[in-house]
């Protein structure tokens, strides 16, 4: 008798602490959700400049949609509200997802690819995505830590480049002073990290800011290792996520942006 | 048969003048005729019985014409004309010396054949009239004792130099007539209207002698080579081939260029029509820096009479120094990277840009150590700020993002400057960036809608124009169709901006053809002031990198020459030229500067001096003086007294300090012009005799001088009197009439 009280007790209670616990916005202390966002009126102009996501092949994470739409499409959606409030590049207000598959990245040469360490390119992927970035396509990578998802990282990456060292980018690049001068830089927390007592995920310390360079010492891949300048994206208008992480966020992804349009 | 019977040479008939010497008044022969007429009209009206319709007026008409001529000779016709009187006068005889007199012919060369011509008694006709003096000339004229001191060595013949030196020789004499035997092969490249004017002042006749056979054949001659005379390091120049040939119309050739014995380029071409001269273009590498000297040749064909006159010498100074580009962009875009990289790749052009990235920020690239401070104040305001640069590009920019003072310093680097300006495409230029009602619309090769919304974002085809296909700015491939065929397969423009027509003067090279639009101009260029403009109106050209393979080179290519034809002509502030770098058995030299100071405006009161190293010893140095006619321009004259290449260093100095400098190359070429040519110029020496006042003779003719060259104004002359009334054309005439009107009457039946 006692077990068969004790288990929908416990079941009960269980119920009980995680209503009460997501009341208070305990697992998500931010209440908005990043699939409802609403599609701007101007989602149809056609602009120089589209916050391109890369579709990429990862396994399933939260049912269907893979690692390749975290943050999506708020991240995409709020950055661009930045980039076109900051700067005087003409900027789409949505998205567009591409994808290694097909031809159409060639169009949008800046791409964003998130969560890369959970990415499993394929060889015919890794070669056009060498092809992209030789042509003069730009590649920012961002929201992966620790040891381990950098080894998946690397994985695929190397075979994209397996001549070419990953390198950190120097302060004095001018990928931090393309625009905004971003010499003094901290690590950009994902919301996990939530109310960010710490700010690293898993054995990721330290933020990391490395690159790819091509023969003229022009940066192709911009790899923002152990931060995540997409939750700071996604979270800035909350004010539970710090405004100090999801400005530098800005800043960063916005001088990636120049800099891709420049060098 | 035209002496026959008129008794006298054409030239008495076109010299003299005619004269009635009976004693009877003009109006009597008038009144004679009249009455004469008259009566025979009555006799013929009397005996109107036998002759119907307009057979008596017929009959009237031919016995006029009888009585007319009559009444003409006894009024005793005559024509008056001055003579040379016989040895009172000069006659200087001047013979060809040059290379291609040695050319042989039927009846041997064209030497023999003039000395043959004077030693079968012309010389000696004009001996027992004149006095005779005798001289020879190719570059130089020379009096000879005998015709045997004649050799056909000359390297150059100069005829007008030689007419106007023995005019001068014989300025002291009663020169009656001059005669000049030659091919009329020139070298100094004909004789100019001033050369003409001096010798007609003399009013002295020049009877021209031809030698020679009018046309070569078969031969291919190059006549031409045109390529600019500087060019940057690794240029593609291309060359207009000028060429004609007799005999080979339809054969296949090979025309080529050559830098020393590498072969640049080289192409087959197909000969046209005979005799007329051909074109053709011929692109290739300038290569590294340094002065080149670049040979055209067509391959000697079979039985060719000349190959010496198959090559020719063209100089050019391949420049080290790098144009610079000062490029200004309103927004960031792709367009502006991928220019950049383009011009990257690019060693021989520097670009720096001035990107608005924000409202109020401007990013700066390519700016130098050596001028940290370039653009930091943003775009120049002064003439010398922005004329510092050889060309300008105006991306996405608001005209008023310009003050006034700034739109009028753009228009000027063009003008006044030289330099080269492009306007690019986008969202805040052109008819939708205020365009039309700025100043700066005038500088446009195009002219523009007047309203806005122009820009759009839809893809579109770049097609070449006729001229875009020959242009260096679109060519891709040496090959006209091949270049054709890649544009063809180029990927579509990203977004293309409408244009208006093109202005008179300015030229299309590519339209855009986009869906439910009219063709319109995307790429056009023109020549505006000292300096040039073109619009690219599209930010799409960046597709062409990045949808080809990325090894793919067409759009750097593209950008790389657009922006050398932009950038690389525009002028220093010191300009040192010649009109012929290959002096072709030629020794002077003609040197001319343009001096300008920093904001280009021309500079008087300064010492302009040329400093020139050539082969050996042959150097020296001469001051250039000011042209009273043209503000800030100098010239000289200067020998260069050994064949070989020569450099000239123009220094210009105000107050003794420097104020700029330029290099100049020169080369003296000797035993070349004479390959050249070689057809007897018969236009030249018919020119020469009829603006003169002589006659042109065929070398046939010759034996008719000596009697004929009797008839001048010039020298001592004296005044004759020639009959008119035993000319067997007179007989003739009055045997015709009267012979008509008995074949007439007797056809009739009334004799």
């Amino acid at each position: 008798m006692r077990p068969r009280i004790l288990r929908p007790a416990s079941v009960a209670l269980f119920l009980l602490v995680t209503a009460l616990f997501a009341q208070r916005g305990g697992f998500r202390p931010f209440a908005e959700d990043d699939d409802n966002v609403p599609v701007p009126p101007d989602a149809q102009e056609k602009t120089e400049y589209a916050f391109a996501r890369l579709k990429y092949p990862s396994g399933r994470f939260w049912g269907y949609r893979g690692y390749w739409t975290i943050d999506y499409p708020k991240a995409d959606r709020q950055f661009v509200q930045g980039v076109r409030r900051l700067t005087r590049l003409h900027t789409k207000s949505v998205e567009v997802i591409v994808n290694l598959d097909d031809d159409e990245v060639f169009k949008w040469p800046w791409i964003y690819a998130v969560e890369v360490g959970h990415w499993t390119l394929n060889d015919a992927q890794c070669k056009k995505l060498r092809e992209y970035l030789l042509r003069g396509g730009f590649l920012m990578t961002d929201d992966f830590h620790g040891t381990q998802e950098w080894a998946v990282f690397m994985d695929s990456m190397s075979r994209v480049f397996p001549d070419r060292p990953v390198v950190e980018i120097e302060n004095s690049d001018q990928i931090f002073h393309v625009l905004y001068d971003l010499d003094e830089r901290m690590q950009v927390p994902g919301i996990v990290n939530w109310p960010f007592h710490r700010t690293y995920e898993r054995d990721g310390y330290d933020p990391h800011y490395r690159g790819i360079y091509d023969d003229k010492g022009r940066l192709m891949v911009g790899i923002c290792f152990n931060q995540d300048n997409g939750d700071a994206w996604e979270w800035a208008d909350s004010p539970n996520y710090p405004e100090k992480y999801a400005s530098q966020a800005y800043r960063t992804g916005i001088n990636y942006i120049i800099y891709a349009m420049t060098h | 048969m035209f002496e026959f019977l008129f008794k006298y040479p054409t030239t008495v008939f076109s010299k003299g003048e005619l004269v009635l010497l009976a004693p009877w008044p003009l109006w009597a022969l008038g009144a004679a005729i009249a009455v004469a007429a008259v009566a025979l009209g009555v006799n013929i009206r009397g005996s109107r019985s036998l002759l119907s319709g307009a057979r008596p007026a017929v009959i009237w008409l031919l016995q006029s014409a009888v009585v007319v001529l009559v009444l003409f000779l006894l009024w005793h016709p005559a024509i008056s004309i001055a003579t040379l009187r016989p040895q009172q006068n000069v006659v200087s005889v001047l013979i060809d010396d040059s290379r291609s007199m040695a050319l042989r012919e039927e009846g041997g060369t064209r030497l023999q054949q003039a000395v043959s011509g004077l030693n079968s008694g012309v010389l000696d006709a004009l001996r027992k009239k004149f006095q005779v003096r005798v001289y020879r000339f190719g570059k130089n004229l020379e009096r000879i004792d005998k015709l045997e001191q004649l050799t056909a060595s000359a390297g150059a013949s100069r005829i007008g130099d030689a007419v106007t030196e023995a005019l001068t020789d014989a300025s002291t004499l009663p020169l009656g007539a001059l005669v000049l035997l030659s091919d009329g092969a020139d070298n100094s490249g004909g004789i100019d209207r001033e050369t003409i004017a001096r010798i007609r002042q003399r009013r002295i006749p020049v009877h021209t002698v031809g030698f020679g056979r009018e046309k070569i054949s078969p031969d291919v001659e190059i006549s031409d080579a045109t390529l600019p005379a500087r060019a940057l390091v690794d240029s593609r120049l291309a060359a207009q081939v000028t060429f004609r040939h007799n005999g080979y119309t339809q054969r296949k050739a090979r025309l080529a260029v050559r830098d020393g014995n590498k072969v640049l380029a080289s192409q087959e071409i197909t000969l046209k029509a005979e005799g007329v001269p051909q074109t053709e273009s011929l692109t290739f590498q300038a290569g590294i820096a340094g002065a080149k000297g670049f040979q055209f040749s067509i391959d000697p064909l079979d039985g060719e009479e000349n190959v010496n006159n198959n090559t020719l010498l063209r100089l050019v100074n391949v420049e080290a120094t790098k144009p610079r580009i000062l490029y200004i962009e309103g927004e960031p875009r792709w367009e502006f990277k991928f220019i950049r990289r383009a011009i990257d790749e690019d060693r021989s052009l520097e670009l720096v840009s001035m990107l608005r990235t924000t409202q109020n920020k401007i990013y700066r690239q390519g700016v130098t150590n050596a001028r940290p401070q370039e653009l930091e104040h943003g775009f120049p305001a002064k003439a010398e700020e922005l004329f510092f640069y050889s060309g300008l590009i105006v991306g996405s920019v608001e005209a008023g993002y310009f003050t006034a003072a700034q739109q009028e310093l753009i228009k000027e680097f063009a003008n006044r400057r030289g330099g080269g300006v492009l306007f690019l495409g986008g969202r805040f230029t052109l008819s939708d960036g205020g365009y039309p009602a700025s100043p700066l619309a005038e500088m446009l090769p195009v002219r523009l809608p007047p309203q806005k919304g122009t820009f759009h974002r839809d893809e579109a085809n770049f097609e070449l124009t006729p001229a875009g296909r020959e242009s260096l700015i679109c060519r891709l491939e040496d090959r006209p169709e091949r270049n054709a065929e890649r544009w063809k397969k180029m990927p579509l423009l990203a977004d293309y901006q409408e244009l208006g027509e093109v202005k008179p003067g300015a030229v299309a090279l590519a339209e855009v053809n986009a869906p439910g639009k009219r063709r319109m101009p995307v790429l056009a260029v023109e020549n505006y002031g000292r300096g040039r403009t073109a619009v690219f109106a599209t930010q799409g050209s960046w597709r062409w990198k990045m949808l080809q393979d990325h090894q793919d080179k067409t759009h750097h290519m593209f950008w790389q020459q657009l922006l050398r034809w932009l950038a690389s002509e525009s002028p220093g502030a010191v300009v040192a030229s010649t009109p012929r770098p290959v002096l072709a058995d030629e020794t002077k030299v003609h040197l001319r500067a343009d001096v300008r100071d920093k904001a280009y405006k021309p500079m008087a009161n300064v010492r302009v001096e040329a400093r020139i190293v050539g082969p050996g010893d042959a150097s020296g140095t001469v001051e250039l003086l000011p042209q009273p006619l043209e503000e800030g321009v100098y010239e000289a004259d200067w020998d260069a007294e050994k064949p070989g290449s020569y450099v000239a260093e123009i220094v210009v100095k105000k107050d003794q300090q420097e104020a700029g400098r330029d290099v100049l190359m020169f080369r003296r070429e000797d035993g070349v012009a004479e390959n050249f040519r070689l057809a007897q110029n018969r236009e030249l020496l018919e020119k020469l005799a009829e603006q003169t006042g002589g006659r042109y003779y065929t070398a046939r003719d010759l034996p008719k001088l000596s009697d004929q060259i009797s008839y001048s104004e010039a020298g001592i002359t004296t005044r004759e009197t020639r009959d008119l009334w035993d000319m067997p054309a007179v007989f003739l005439a009055a045997l015709l009439l009267r012979g008509s009107e008995w074949l007439l009457r007797r056809r009739w039946g009334v004799v």
